[in-house]
């Protein structure tokens, strides 16, 4: 049924939301991932989402699921979800804060790569560089060691300095980051 | 409120202080605070730009003048009475975030930026604002180093800006209203702008980053009137193979395998479409030839030399072009094939100095990341002498492994992106210095589609004492004539005076005047956050002041703050 008066704004904001709605049975109806291994995508920079949605679609990065997810979507649709989640609230996923000495390994992990220098201040991230600060600890465990092993290979540079940082560090920085 | 300061305000519990626009996607040109006022502006013409190095009431250009001597000739402000040196007033930017701008003083109106490619007018007698450009920023930025912008340029009625999303921006310079935009390159790809632009004789020369990308590197003059591009210079030529040198500028053997690279070269051919070659800061200009002058950043990816076979032509060079053309003149490369990423960024700058047998000449200088000061003859790029080391080194030139080979210095220098200070009278250059042992691994991999691309890390050994320290070098011998150390590394920028003084900040948020032929320290303050970017100077009002911004830095990790702070005396 066709209404009346819904402009063309209205219908790119109803194809949006339908296209979003698959992602809710993932990563969360408020944003709260259904599983730990899912990363949170509310509150992501819009940049690096469209990053990894092209790079799906492409198989740079190798997900089954989100691959074939991404494969229904053109340029324009990966830009307007981006955005979409980029300006839904951060969820509080409600991680302890981790215990003074892995936060010490922690940063002193950091110091040495320099992570702030590209995640930024508080490890917000900004467009194409992920915010980390929250984020899942199995997921970020999870793909910390894929970036090390080149399971996910659609970023070397990630990978090199992955491979610079000890797996104990490794361990350290996914608690520490989960719990910011 | 954009997410970015949710997410401050929800861990320090702060309040408003970033005011929410770094991430703002509408344009504003102004404070909702503080409604715009008009400037009072007098355009600027391109004879006073000419002789902006004469000038005492303005700092009209990136580094004080075409020449790049960041001498600045005021001297109300001297040994004598520095030490009354006094806070003018503070301005507060909406963005809490690496500050790396050199302020723009043009009668009485002066111009700063911020990280996001922020612009603000201000009056520089009271720091009052009078407009705010807040860039609207595309979706995709790719950046290294921080969201930074290291400043503008005026020329007549208009402002220059080119912006991380990589556009170059002509603001009319009363209101702060866009009068052009062009796009200068695909961010997607690994391109961004950091750098303030030059603008001479109706041209806007820019450079771009996207060194850890595997961009094809440039620079290039657009049109100051209409945005349209007149000339671009590859700064990766299609035969990017060179001598095979062996040596770098300094004569070390740099343990290439040269005929493993000739095998390669043979099997794929010239590496040139994704070799890097960003260019970071601006170009000298040398008014009487007709020439520029400005170096090139490292070979991508950055430590895995593997992929790119030869001398990566002109990553790690001093160049020159003609001005009116963009055609190539001479250059002269410090290290060929490059794994360590020690680049060439800190702005060249034209003095005279003497050659081998002792005449003064024209020449050129630059301060490597290396951690020397190379002393170049202007007619062809050669190398006439290098100074000292201003920090120390050693093992080079180790190749990185993939454990990690321990080598100084680290990959941020010597002398990064800071721009020197030159004192023509003293034949001294001034130069600030960062100490941090590194250990440098490569890993292989293919380009990676405008994705980071390292080619391994580089990483600071924990446990291990970092430093920094000022250095003044005369550049007619090579020789340090004093070096004053810091207990942190040093970036940002340096200023030297006809006040016998120079002016440089620290991470700490300390910003002192030293005097400029023993170093001695003469007064200080600190700001409360990393004073990391190049200090102006200007006179308005009959009073002489010095600013710099206090922002802190990304790279080094600096504290963040948002403060632009004037100094003058009573
Ligand atoms: C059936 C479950 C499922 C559905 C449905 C789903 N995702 Fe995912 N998504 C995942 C998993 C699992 C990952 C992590 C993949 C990995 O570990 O590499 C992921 C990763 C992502 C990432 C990368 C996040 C990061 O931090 O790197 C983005 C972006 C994303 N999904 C967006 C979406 C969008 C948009 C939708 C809806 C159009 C969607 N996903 C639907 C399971 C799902
Ligand atoms: C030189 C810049 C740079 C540095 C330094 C850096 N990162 Fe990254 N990081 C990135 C970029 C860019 C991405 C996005 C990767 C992509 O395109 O898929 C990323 C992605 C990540 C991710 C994936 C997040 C997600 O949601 O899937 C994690 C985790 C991460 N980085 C952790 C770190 C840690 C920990 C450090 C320091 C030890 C670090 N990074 C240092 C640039 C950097």
């Amino acid at each position: 049924m066709l209404l009346l008066g819904a402009g063309p704004h209205a219908a790119l904001a109803d194809s949006i939301a339908d296209k979003v709605e698959v992602c809710t049975r993932c990563h969360g109806q408020v944003g709260k991932p259904t599983d730990k291994s899912i990363p949170v995508i509310w509150g992501q920079q819009a940049g690096y989402i469209y990053i990894q949605l092209r790079d799906f679609k492409r198989g740079d990065r190798k997900n089954e699921i989100m691959q074939r997810i991404a494969s229904g979507f053109e340029k324009d649709d990966m830009l307007a979800i981006a955005q979409y989640f980029s300006q839904k609230p951060w969820p509080d996923l409600g991680q302890p804060r981790s215990p003074k000495d892995v936060a010490e390994r922690a940063l002193s992990a950091e110091h040495s790569v320099g992570c702030t220098g590209c995640h930024l201040d508080h490890f917000q991230g900004d467009s194409t560089v992920p915010r980390l600060a929250g984020q899942s600890h199995e997921y970020l465990t999870k793909t910390m060691n894929d970036f090390r092993t080149r399971a996910r290979g659609n970023n070397p540079g990630m990978t090199d300095l992955m491979l610079a940082t000890p797996p104990d560090d490794i361990t350290a920085l996914a608690q520490y980051l989960a719990g910011l | 409120m954009n997410r970015y300061s949710i997410a401050y305000a929800t861990l320090f519990g702060l309040g408003c202080l970033l005011g929410g626009a770094a991430n703002a996607q509408q344009e504003v040109k102004q404070d909702p605070w503080a409604p715009s006022r008009e400037a009072k502006i007098s355009p600027v013409t391109q004879s006073q730009l000419n002789a902006a190095d004469k000038n005492s009431t303005n700092f009209l250009l990136t580094n004080g003048n075409y020449a790049q001597t960041r001498f600045h000739p005021a001297k109300l402000i001297n040994r004598d009475n520095v030490k009354n040196l006094h806070v003018a007033w503070i301005f507060q930017t909406d963005v809490k975030e690496s500050l790396e701008t050199s302020p723009i003083i043009v009668d009485g109106v002066m111009y700063v930026t911020t990280s996001y490619s922020h612009v603000y007018a201000l009056d520089a007698k009271t720091g009052e604002q009078l407009w705010h450009y807040n860039h609207k920023m595309g979706p995709i930025t790719t950046y290294c180093c921080g969201p930074n912008n290291r400043g503008v340029q005026v020329l007549g009625d208009m402002v220059y800006l080119a912006t991380l999303d990589s556009k170059l921006v002509a603001l009319n310079a009363k209101t702060g209203d866009v009068v052009w935009k062009t796009d200068i390159a695909d961010p997607e790809l690994g391109y961004s702008e950091t750098m303030a632009p030059t603008v001479v004789k109706d041209k806007v020369l820019i450079g771009t980053n996207g060194g850890e990308y595997g961009i094809r590197g440039f620079l290039r003059a657009y049109d100051a009137k209409t945005g349209k591009l007149v000339w671009n210079f590859d700064t990766v030529p299609e035969n990017s193979v060179g001598v095979w040198a062996a040596k770098d500028a300094t004569g070390r053997d740099m343990h290439r395998d040269i005929q493993a690279e000739k095998d390669q070269l043979a099997k794929n051919g010239d590496p040139y479409k994704k070799l890097g070659g960003g260019v970071w800061q601006n170009p000298a200009v040398d008014l009487a030839t007709n020439r520029i002058y400005f170096v090139v950043g490292n070979p991508s990816p950055d430590l895995d030399g593997s992929l790119r076979p030869g001398d990566n032509l002109y990553t790690d060079s001093l160049v020159a072009l003609d001005l009116d053309t963009g055609k190539y003149v001479c250059h002269f490369q410090y290290i060929a094939h490059d794994v360590w990423d020690l680049d060439a960024v800190s702005p060249p700058v034209l003095v005279d100095v003497k050659d081998k047998s002792g005449k003064t000449i024209p020449g050129v200088i630059h301060a490597g990341k290396t951690g020397h000061i190379y002393v170049h003859d202007r007619k062809d790029c050669s190398l006439i002498r290098f100074s000292e080391a201003m920090v120390p080194q050693e093992n080079m030139w180790v190749l990185p492994t993939k454990e990690g080979a321990r080598m100084l210095p680290g990959a941020n220098g010597g002398v990064e992106w800071s721009p020197i200070a030159t004192d023509p009278g003293q034949q001294l250059a001034y130069a600030i210095n960062l100490h941090q042992p590194m250990t440098y691994r490569v890993e292989s991999s293919p380009y990676p589609n405008g994705k980071l691309w390292l080619g391994g890390a580089f990483t600071a050994i924990p446990g291990e004492k970092q430093s920094g320290n000022i250095t003044a070098v005369n550049y007619d011998t090579g020789k340090i004539k004093w070096q004053v150390k810091t207990p942190e590394p040093m970036i940002g920028g340096i200023l030297a005076t006809a006040g016998g003084l120079v002016f440089t900040g620290e991470g700490n948020g300390k910003f002192a005047a030293y005097n400029s032929s023993n170093g001695k320290e003469l007064w200080s303050f600190r700001a409360g956050a990393g004073v990391n970017a190049p200090p102006s100077s200007y006179t308005v009002g009959g009073k002489q002041y010095i600013v710099v911004g206090a922002g802190g830095n990304v790279q080094v990790n600096f504290h963040r703050g948002n403060n632009i702070i004037a100094f003058t005396l009573d």
